[in-house]
């Protein structure tokens, strides 16, 4: 398949206050590829996907979106075309509805809330009428996560990074949005991501090492990979 | 000042220790209970004294000489300390945010100020000593106490609530946009304690000016008048200065990515 690169990751590592979590690591993925990043907590997974969004700088190596550098003037781009789902999702204080309403303002996003898409998405992910009503702050964790890839799939964008974007949800509903991405063959997915709901034919599993057991260094940073490239 | 002149009366030397007599009882409350706030009331009211003589003193000095100059330079030493005083009660580093600060202290408490002597008080001399220096103080003084809350509990909140933050900066929102929430919620918070003074003026007490023109043998119809005028500018140029400090320190505690720069803060997370 001759397909667009959208992100490569060139010997990427990274060093908070002299100690390695991440180095060498290697990545390319195409437009239409799903990627399942798995591996330790700690090894520094999340720390990939904020380096695409700019919210951390890699020490080593260079990344590349669409073949141009990552740097703070593209970062801008990307966060328009990328939609991240993060482990937490925290939208802030205050009504559900009226925080999409903000989010939906921002000028990249202005023309995407579409009601009745919203309201398939709602049904289709088992979310109540009226959870739009309610204060986000008092949602429960797994409705908190739903909104998260609600708003997601609503922005109309085609490159996810889905951050345990699935991990307070139940077994069958783990499912239905696993499903619900992967047949999407047009989208790129790059997903952090320890449930098995998400493996399936059409998905390449990365496995990423922990640099450091117990302060000493182990691997060289090499991923195994499974599945066919 | 208009108004049928009644005498106030003289504070003699006698006056004045006849009052600090009555400093006896806190002491005495401190001892019997073990406050232990003797050592500090005593060098809050000799540090008050000693301040108050002192300013009195220059104060005499610049109200003689009433040169628009020295008027001005007075002026802009209150802002220089206000500036400093805001920054060093946020816990936010000197370096990068003065220029910023004392520019949006400088600029939106001097404009309602000059406002105010030439619109509603109609001076002749805009830059006469006896009202820029002490309105100029009051409004100064409002302005600081909004922005220690305004911008603390900015620049606070971003770091206590960074993931949402860059949450929204994912979804492809500006730096200003993303901001935004933060802004709206700082500057309410900094506004509540002067709208509370504003609503209650009156009722619960009689503020401090309205209370010392009293003093002075103004009537009390003209006092309030000008702790009408007062309120509002005070009013304004919180919300102005506050808003400006904001969003004139974004543009330099900001990097390029979008992220706060972590070295402005003082305190390490």
């Amino acid at each position: 398949m001759m397909q667009d690169e959208i992100i490569r990751y060139e010997g990427v590592g990274m060093t908070y206050n002299s100690k390695k979590v991440l180095s060498g690591f290697n990545l390319s993925i195409k437009g239409g590829q799903k990627i399942l990043l798995k591996g330790k907590s700690g090894a520094g997974k999340s720390t990939l996907f904020k380096m695409l969004l700019g919210f951390e700088k890699p020490t080593d190596g260079n990344l590349y979106y669409r073949n141009q550098p990552v740097d703070s003037s593209r970062v801008w781009e990307i966060r328009k075309e990328v939609a991240y789902v993060s482990q937490e999702t925290d939208l802030g204080e205050g009504p559900v509805k009226v925080l999409l309403e903000e989010i939906f303002s921002y000028h990249p996003n202005l023309n995407k809330m579409d009601p009745q898409k919203l309201h398939i998405l709602m049904q289709d992910f088992e979310l109540e009428e009226d959870t739009l009503d309610k204060n986000y702050e008092d949602l429960s964790g797994g409705e908190k996560q739903r909104i998260g890839i609600l708003i997601a799939l609503m922005l109309g964008r085609e490159i996810f990074l889905l951050d345990e974007a699935t991990s307070a949800l139940d077994s069958e509903l783990k499912k239905k949005v696993a499903e619900y991405f992967l047949k999407h063959g047009e989208w790129t997915l790059f997903i952090i991501s320890h449930d098995r709901e998400w493996e399936s034919e059409n998905i390449r599993v990365v496995e990423l090492k922990k640099q450091i057991g117990e302060g000493k260094q182990i691997g060289e940073g090499k991923q195994i990979r499974k599945g066919g490239i | 000042m208009a108004g049928p002149e009644v005498s106030t009366p003289e504070i003699t030397v006698l006056s004045l220790i006849m009052c600090f007599l009555l400093l006896a009882i806190p002491l005495v409350i401190s001892y019997r209970i073990k406050l232990d706030i003797i050592n500090s009331t005593a060098s809050s009211v000799a540090r008050m004294t000693s301040q108050l003589f002192l300013v009195g003193v220059l104060l005499t000095i610049v109200f003689d000489l009433n040169n628009w100059i020295l008027n001005l330079v007075w002026v802009f030493g209150m802002v220089t300390m206000a500036t400093y005083t805001t920054i060093r009660n946020v816990e936010l580093k000197m370096e990068r945010l003065f220029l910023p600060v004392i520019i949006s202290f400088a600029i939106t408490n001097l404009s309602v100020l000059l406002y105010f002597n030439e619109f509603v008080l109609d001076l002749e001399n805009l830059l006469e000593a006896r009202f820029l220096i002490p309105i100029g103080g009051m409004i100064l003084g409002n302005s600081l106490r909004g922005n220690v809350v305004g911008m603390g509990e900015f620049y606070e909140d971003i770091r206590r609530n960074e993931n949402r933050y860059l949450y929204n900066l994912s979804l492809g929102a500006k730096k200003y946009e993303a901001l935004m929430p933060y802004i709206r919620k700082s500057l309410r918070s900094s506004l509540k304690p002067t709208l509370a003074n504003i609503s209650t003026a009156g009722v619960v007490f009689l503020p401090g000016m309205m209370t010392g023109q009293i003093l002075g043998g103004v009537t009390p119809i003209l006092a309030i008048k000008y702790q009408i005028t007062i309120m509002i500018i005070i009013y304004v140029s919180t919300v102005m200065s506050t808003t400006f400090c904001i969003l004139s320190t974004i543009r330099t505690a900001f990097d390029e990515y979008g992220l706060v720069r972590k070295e402005i803060y003082k305190r390490k997370k």
